[in-house]
């Protein structure tokens, strides 16, 4: 029974941080690929607060989005200075660089990893508490995401990437909107950082290699970019897949390998040959003139 | 206190090691410069040259030569049915710059992740000793790969820049990357251009790669850190730029092997990083000094 | 009062080409300028440089006597000036209104922070906007128009439509960039109509055009730019007239 929660939880998780990466990349059209370091950071940051200043749950995992999203600006704020190209070169950097910075920290457990992370819920509960707090978790990030790309806020967004320089030029703040579209997609990441450290109560740097945007990168793009409910089945195709694999009864020296070469092909596959992915963005309301 | 012979030495040393960074650079940075494409499958090519020498090297027991050209055949072989296949149905479709990064990304993925699971994850280099022979040359230690290394970097940036300013395709190449839709007007055909340019990138990824692996133990997911310094260094140079991409890389590997002096090794890695957002934050057109090295040098 | 408009002394090159040379130009509120010249002259680039899309390499620009230094497009855009493009440049995802209502100079709902806490506000000011696009539209024969996506409309009201969208923008410059061209018929003396209201309401116009009958019904006056350089100003009648400028203008 524990195992099938953590697969809920899991799957909560991972609704959130495809939500919040297609937020970025499908509806803001940001070319990032740090995802996985703010997963990272809302993680450690919880998971460090907990063990040193033994902080409740709540405001360890508030703590971790914020920190994520404060850290997005350090990526944001300067090269969006620039053209979005830099956005890219930058995340890429900061992913890799901060990664560095995790596995040489003795705060942060070096190479070995963050252990021992207090967990604010423990006995048989733990299991379906943990399910409950993750699928709401997701159902919150999705509903708050569903929000800010309908209306007055996504209809500007939708302006944005249809032409970027007559928006501006009509008094609209492009970059303004970039900025705070990365951090928000940021800091959700962050509470799906702090819920795994809570659960897991074990965090360690493999976990957050570049790789693991490819994993992102799947649930989004063959989910279906742009669209609500797309990140929502990409996150669960992504669990059922490796489930279905596990039947295979391979090594587990085979079985990673595996795993990440069908995603990337799927992910090539559906570039190609279906590439507004499972789920199609469904067109927004148009506005309509007010009634007389 | 330092020791002149010190620092000379490491900056014989950081030189050499400089070679396949410059090789790498001068590959990412010419598929820029002409392909307005940040290539991010580089990583691929890579992981495939050095695993293509090694099978022919260990598995089938081939000679050098004979290795170093198979590794070439199939680096060329799947970076041209990358182009072929891959980018012109992207181009035709003239899909957003986020579909190409995700594209060339996955890519470079998919193959870390295939030879992960054809080679397993022991680091392994090309060839079974990787200590070559030294010599001292006025109280330097000089080996065998260092000569190597510097000498078939000189040859092949040499090469490059002859081609470059002497034979039509390479003109072609250098009207393409001003101009694609003029180069048109002029009859250049700019898809054959394309395929040129990758397979001169093909050519400098395997002889990066030869170097690389035949000093070091090298895993799958290696040249995706690899690759990561040869963007920097492209953005270090200055966008467009062949040549600054070089001397930004021979700068950062030397200065990456001075900073030994300073700050402990495990820091090492981190210098890249601090280096790249210097250069966003306040060079985003490249080093100036890098600019007027380049000027000066034409 | 200061004029609507002013530039003094702005320069710009791009490498070796010379785009704006001491540019010595006014504005005033009611007053409809043409600027007319050869392609290449500079024209757009001009209103490129007004609206800060191109920084210019020196001279002031002040809008209603402040300076425009420092502003990035936006600011600039709510500063109170606004331009139309060449190619229109309408968000073809869109309907007619939705590009409307993303043009005042404050849009209530940039802000996520006022989209989350103060929904009521955002809605209201939508609905304003709606209000304000509608009566524009109207002005225009377009109302019914509204809630048509702009990328299937024929080519002339796409243009009106354009000129619609800036008239959101209820500050004192209007920049029309070609309006005319490719406009005939109804489309045609709908917009001069309009061009004229808003003069008349008191906003200053700078047209660049080279529909010269729509100049010389429009205009009040004229100025003449080649190669960078504002080469006569003054009256239409005059500057239609002169020998020189028609040479430059259809070459020898």
């Amino acid at each position: 029974m524990e195992y099938v929660y953590s697969i809920l939880i899991l799957v909560g998780i991972y609704i959130v941080l495809a939500s919040s990466f297609n937020l970025i990349i499908g509806t803001a059209g940001l070319v990032s690929i740090a995802h996985p370091i703010f997963f990272a950071l809302g993680a450690y940051t919880a998971g460090v607060l907990a063990i040193h200043l033994h902080l409740d749950p709540f405001s360890a995992t508030a703590a971790g989005a914020a920190v994520a999203g404060a850290f997005s600006l350090m990526i944001s704020l300067p090269s969006l200075r620039v053209s979005g190209d830099y956005l890219l070169i930058t995340s890429i950097g900061f992913q890799l660089g901060l990664l560095q910075v995790i596995k040489n920290l003795e705060l942060t457990g070096s190479q070995g990893g963050l252990n021992n992370i207090p967990t604010p819920v423990a006995g048989p509960e733990r299991g379906w508490i943990f399910s409950a707090i993750a699928l709401a978790a997701a159902a919150a990030a999705v509903l708050l995401i569903r929000r800010i790309v309908r209306g007055s806020y996504g209809r500007a967004i939708r302006a944005m990437r249809d032409d970027e320089l007559a928006f501006v030029a009509l008094g609209r703040n492009a970059k303004h909107i970039k900025i705070v579209i990365f951090a928000v997609g940021c800091a959700l990441a962050g509470v799906a950082g702090a819920i795994y450290a809570f659960y897991f109560q074990y965090v360690s740097p493999e976990q957050f290699e570049i790789l693991a945007s490819g994993t992102m990168l799947t649930m989004v793009v063959v989910g279906g970019m742009g669209s609500t409910w797309g990140p929502v089945v990409g996150a669960v195709l992504l669990l059922a897949l490796p489930q279905a694999i596990t039947f295979l009864r391979l090594p587990l020296a085979y079985m990673a390998p595996l795993q990440g070469m069908i995603f990337t092909l799927l992910v090539i596959l559906f570039l190609f040959l279906r590439p507004q992915g499972l789920v199609a963005p469904e067109p927004p309301a148009p506005l309509s003139p007010p009634a007389r | 206190m330092l020791d002149p012979a010190v620092l000379v030495q490491i900056f014989w040393t950081g030189l050499a090691t400089s070679s396949y960074m410059v090789l790498f650079t001068i590959a990412f940075a010419l598929v820029l410069k002409v392909l307005k494409l940040w290539n991010f499958a580089q990583a691929g090519m890579m992981a495939i040259a050095f695993y293509a020498m090694y099978a022919a090297v260990n598995q089938f027991h081939w000679p050098t030569a004979a290795a170093v050209a198979f590794g070439l055949a199939m680096t060329l072989a799947a970076t041209l049915a990358f182009e072929v296949l891959g980018l012109r149905t992207l181009r035709a479709r003239r899909s957003s710059s986020l579909l190409f990064f995700i594209f060339t990304l996955v890519c470079s993925e998919f193959t870390a992740y295939t030879l992960t699971l054809i080679f397993g994850t022991e680091p392994a280099p090309l060839f079974p000793e990787i200590l070559s022979p030294t010599r001292m040359v006025a109280g330097i230690a000089v080996s065998n790969w260092d000569l190597l290394a510097v000498g078939l970097t000189a040859a092949l940036c040499a090469a490059l820049a002859l081609y470059l300013r002497t034979t039509r395709d390479g003109q072609f190449m250098l009207a393409v990357s001003d101009s694609a839709e003029l180069a048109a007007l002029y009859g250049i055909n700019a898809r054959r251009t394309y395929a040129v340019t990758f397979a001169i990138a093909s050519v400098f990824v395997c002889a990066g790669m030869y170097l690389y692996g035949s000093r070091t133990a090298t895993i799958p997911t290696a040249p995706l850190q690899l690759m990561l310094f040869a963007v920097i260094a492209t953005l270090l140079g200055g966008m467009g730029s062949v040549l600054g991409g070089a001397l930004a890389a021979v700068f950062l590997s030397l200065l990456q092997s001075y900073s030994v002096l300073v700050i402990p090794s495990q820091w090492q890695g981190l210098i890249l990083y601090v280096f790249l957002f210097v250069t966003i934050l306040f060079f985003p057109t490249g080093m100036h000094p890098m600019t007027l090295l380049r000027r000066a040098l034409r | 009062m200061s004029a609507a408009l002013r530039l003094s002394g702005v320069c710009k090159r791009f490498g070796g080409i010379v785009v704006a040379d001491e540019i010595e130009l006014e504005l005033e509120r009611g007053q409809i300028l043409g600027l007319i010249g050869p392609n290449g002259a500079g024209k757009t680039s001009l209103f490129n440089i007004v609206s800060g899309v191109v920084a210019a390499d020196a001279g002031d620009i002040r809008i209603g006597g402040e300076s425009v230094a420092g502003r990035t497009v936006h600011e600039r855009a709510r500063m109170g000036i606004v331009r139309t493009w060449q190619n229109m440049r309408l968000f073809h995802s869109m309907t007619v209104l939705e590009n409307m209502v993303l043009a005042p100079r404050e849009y209530a709902g940039e802000s996520l922070v006022r989209l989350w806490f103060r929904p009521a506000t955002v809605a209201r000011a939508d609905a304003d906007a709606c209000e304000r696009a509608l009566a524009i539209l109207g002005r225009m024969g377009l109302a019914h128009l509204a809630g048509h996506g702009v990328v299937d409309l024929p080519y002339g009201q796409q243009k009106l439509i354009g000129l619609a969208r800036a008239l959101m923008n209820d500050g004192p410059c209007l920049l029309l960039d070609e309006p005319m061209a490719g406009v005939e018929g109804q489309a045609y003396e709908t917009m001069k109509a309009v061009v004229r209201e808003e003069a008349a309401a008191g906003r200053a116009v700078c047209v660049v055009e080279h529909n010269i009958s729509f100049i010389k019904d429009l205009c009040t006056s004229a100025v003449f730019m080649s190669a960078g350089r504002i080469l006569e100003r003054g009256a239409i009648a005059e500057l239609l007239a002169s020998k020189t400028l028609a040479e430059l203008y259809f070459g020898a």
